[in-house]
């Protein structure tokens, strides 16, 4: 029997010598196969795909086991543009392409290594054949093509090199329903013209339809494995990505007076018609919504849906472009961010952003900035007031880092920190400047299913002890279920449900977000 | 008028030369990151090896090895010194680079002394003459060479896959190396090619109406940074925009000290790029060609 194609074997990846992002991960594609792996932000998927096309280093990664082996050769001692040469080409995530090169040019970037003007010209008819708008547009730089265009150029320009293996990372992401369907058609078709697929996916149906065989990792691990039949057949995956079965707790309401009081009482935070745009692309159109003080109110959306735009709006980092933002009765969207900080609006970053070598006291006391008010001066000097303030600083601090459990670590260094530490860290940052409203941006990204248990508790107990409303920005659905008394859905830009967790859980327009056209048509009949 | 005009020819000339030391920045910066401080001694040194073998083996055959040689002092110096680097960071190699222009500088200044070599061009100190405006041959060919430098240079960026590739790999990496492009190659040309667009301003730096190779030159060619600089750091268009600028305002300044000297006093040519770029950045941040970097929050 020939040897598979691809053949990943007891594979480790290891980032900075000490996360985990792969273990003992084996998979195997034959040729002419089309392979989906699945997973969730942070599972690992993208790791897979650079330990596959050697492009781990860098990025801070190594592979610590196992091999990957492909037509039957360990890749072990290859370097990125030796597999490309091999035959084996990786679409990245994000599209990446050139955008500053035309179209013409990015295709020739990607067919930089085929020496031969024969067989380049060749693939170059068959890349235009494939995808015709990009013969219209080749003499256009690639910035200037929509998102769909980009994704298709990034694949022609994968194609140049006639792979025998497609590498495909998250080909449909923040993607209209119309195009994803499109991308998984040009899928289909690349594949009948010979070329192997490994495609990831978080939108699980587009990968199930297009794939023969899939894979679903979690966080760094397959946790199962099959045709692409008996994976769509089972609930898992259904009850994985939309948080069906996920039980919808009570949301229990502030009673009494708050163990630590904000600094001053929560507001009603109101959005109206808010519109954001860069340059051409419209991120956010004309959401309005609504967040009662002391509530916990979820966004939710796809990846690309604008949430992140929305808190960066929120927290005064992005300007709107039309409508406004209003905070009890001050306008958010005509303040600076560090005004926005002073009306007791805290928030949290989606890539967290902490201050690597200082201690998680340091890190937090940063978060008192606001709140300092003895100058630099006496502070140098050691004055008597600015060490009384100091040390009531520092008592503050010590309490925030008891509520979040972290306390036994305000002396460690972050940089030693695992990744769910650190997420409490930059939430006790925000905290520190006794918010009335903590905007939480992805506060769970990346964590294990029981990391993000704990992370909902602590959430919670904040918002109890604390009395403050919580705005929790999320695209996974199970976490805000039994988390938010409120829920709006976005996507592309635009406000597509709202309501109740239970409420939203059943929208068929969520479920079309979330799962495709085809599971929306499945659900409701 | 003819004065004026006098001036405007010598400031374009002066500049297209400043605009080949700047496009070496700016290609040694989108190839590798590195801000190269030595890159005036590297124009010293092309313009060294000219003067030191123009009369044992003939000025042509001199110009070739100064080119070759800037060259390869350029690709040893990343292939050695900044590839090695155990932090990747730009303030690293930019404080490496400083080092590596100490010694480089010490090391000419050792071998030239208080002397000032002869460059044995050709073309001497002979002068061209258009009705009645006079230019010096040298500051002619400068400026034809020059603009073929750059003709050649648009070839290779924009129909040649090398260059193609080193803008692919300039502006995304890793990306670039997921298509085959080797990062260590194209960061090598650029290297080199900086090295020989950096030897060929030397030559034209120190022919006439300039004296000769002195270890003085190294620092003029820092007026390229100035030029580099308003063009945008990651743009060669941009580098002969800035160069023309910059040559234009300081050969105009020098040419009329003596009426501007009641209110700014003498010297102001050298002080004048330096004012020019700090006005352009205060408009344009990113230089007047430069890509404005997105940060995302």
């Amino acid at each position: 029997m020939p040897p598979p194609l691809l053949s990943v074997e007891h594979l480790d990846v290891v980032y900075d010598g000490t996360i985990t992002a792969l273990s003992d991960v084996s998979l195997t594609v034959e040729p002419g196969q089309v392979v989906a792996v699945l997973g969730s932000n942070g599972a690992g998927k993208t790791s897979l795909l650079r330990a596959v096309s050697r492009s781990l280093q860098p990025y801070g990664g190594t592979v610590t086991g196992g091999a990957v082996r492909f037509a039957g050769q360990d890749l072990a001692g290859t370097d990125a543009a030796d597999v490309v040469r091999r035959g084996l080409v990786q679409v990245p995530e994000g599209r990446r392409i050139f955008r500053d090169l035309t179209v013409a040019e990015n295709l020739r970037a990607g067919g930089y290594t085929v020496r031969d003007a024969r067989a380049r010209a060749q693939a170059r008819d068959r890349v235009f054949d494939l995808f015709p708008i990009l013969a219209e547009r080749r003499d256009q730089p690639g910035g200037l093509l929509s998102g769909g265009q980009q994704q298709m150029l990034a694949m022609a320009r994968a194609l140049m090199v006639s792979p025998q293996l497609l590498l495909l990372d998250e080909p449909s992401l923040g993607l209209a329903p119309l195009l994803v369907d499109q991308i998984g058609e040009i899928v289909t078709e690349i594949n009948k013209q010979g070329t192997a697929v490994l495609l990831i996916e978080q939108n699980a149906v587009m990968g199930l339809r297009v794939a023969d065989a899939a894979y679903v990792l979690e966080t760094g691990r397959v946790t199962a494995a099959g045709t692409s039949a008996e994976l769509s057949a089972s609930d898992e995956v259904r009850e994985r990505y939309l948080g069906v079965a996920a039980p919808v707790v009570e949301t229990e309401t502030v009673r009494g007076e708050p163990a630590i009081a904000t600094a001053q009482p929560p507001q009603q935070l109101r959005v109206e018609g808010l519109t954001v745009r860069f340059g051409g692309i419209t991120a956010l159109s004309e959401v309005s919504f609504t967040v009662e003080p002391g509530t916990v109110h979820a966004l939710i959306g796809p990846n690309g849906a604008g949430k992140s735009t929305l808190v960066n709006v929120l927290g005064g980092a992005y300007r709107a472009t039309e409508g406004s933002v209003h905070y009890g009765d001050a306008e958010l969207t005509a303040l600076r961010s560090d005004k926005v900080a002073g009306l007791g609006v805290a928030r949290t970053f989606q890539n967290i952003s902490l201050a690597l070598e200082d201690t998680v006291e340091d890190n937090l006391l940063v978060g008192r900035h606001r709140l300092m008010h003895r100058g630099l001066l006496p502070g140098a000097l050691k004055l008597p007031g600015a060490r009384r303030e100091e040390r009531a600083h520092r008592e503050t601090v010590a309490g925030i880092a008891e509520l979040l459990g972290i306390a036994h670590l305000l002396r460690t260094p972050v940089h030693t920190l695992a990744y769910g530490d650190r997420k409490r860290v930059e939430m006790g940052r925000a905290l520190a400047a006794r918010p009335s409203l903590l905007l939480l941006d992805e506060p769970v990204a990346g964590m294990t299913h029981g990391e993000s248990q704990d992370m909902a508790d602590t959430i919670r107990q904040v918002r109890r002890d604390l009395g403050l409303s919580i705005v929790l920005v999320e695209h996974d659905m199970p976490f805000v279920m039994g988390l938010a008394e409120q829920v709006t859905v976005l996507d592309f830009g635009k406000k597509i449900a709202e309501g109740t967790p239970a409420q939203v859980q059943r929208d068929p327009e969520v479920l079309r977000a979330y799962l495709g056209a085809s599971a929306a048509g499945d659900a409701a009949a | 008028m003819s004065y004026f005009l006098e001036q405007v020819l010598n400031g374009l000339s002066y500049g297209l030369v400043l605009s080949l030391i700047a496009a070496g920045f700016a290609i040694v910066f989108t190839s590798t990151g590195v801000l190269n401080f030595a890159h005036g001694s590297i124009v010293l040194l092309g313009a060294y090896l000219v003067a030191v073998l123009h009369e044992g083996i003939g000025f042509w055959p001199a110009v070739l090895v100064g080119l070759a040689g800037a060259a390869l002092v350029g690709v040893s110096i990343n292939a050695v010194l900044v590839r090695n680097l155990a932090d990747k960071g730009p303030d690293t190699a930019a404080i490496l680079m400083l080092g590596v222009d100490i010694v480089l500088l010490t090391e000419l200044t050792r071998r030239i002394g208080n002397q000032v070599l002869t460059l044995g061009a050709p073309w001497g100190a002979s002068v061209v003459r258009l009705g009645d405006i006079s230019l010096p041959t040298g500051r002619v060919l400068a400026a034809g060479v020059t603009v073929v430098a750059f003709a050649g240079l648009w070839y290779l960026f924009s129909r040649t896959d090398l260059g193609v590739g080193m803008r692919a790999a300039a502006a995304d990496g890793p990306t670039a190396s997921l298509m085959g492009i080797r990062l260590s190659r194209t960061a090598a040309t650029g290297w080199a090619l900086a090295g020989v667009l950096a030897a060929v301003a030397g030559v034209f730096l120190t022919s006439f109406p300039a004296p000769g190779v002195a270890p003085t030159v190294a620092l003029s060619a820092l007026a390229a940074i100035p030029a580099w600089v308003l063009g945008g750091f990651d743009s060669v268009p941009g580098a002969v925009v800035g160069g023309l600028v910059i040559g234009l305002t300081s050969a105009l300044v020098t040419g009329y000290e003596a009426q501007l000297e009641p209110f700014l006093g003498t010297g102001f040519g050298e002080v004048a790029p330096y004012v020019v770029m700090i006005v352009v950045l205060l408009v344009r941040p990113s230089g007047l060609l430069g890509s404005k970097e997105a940060v995302r929050v």
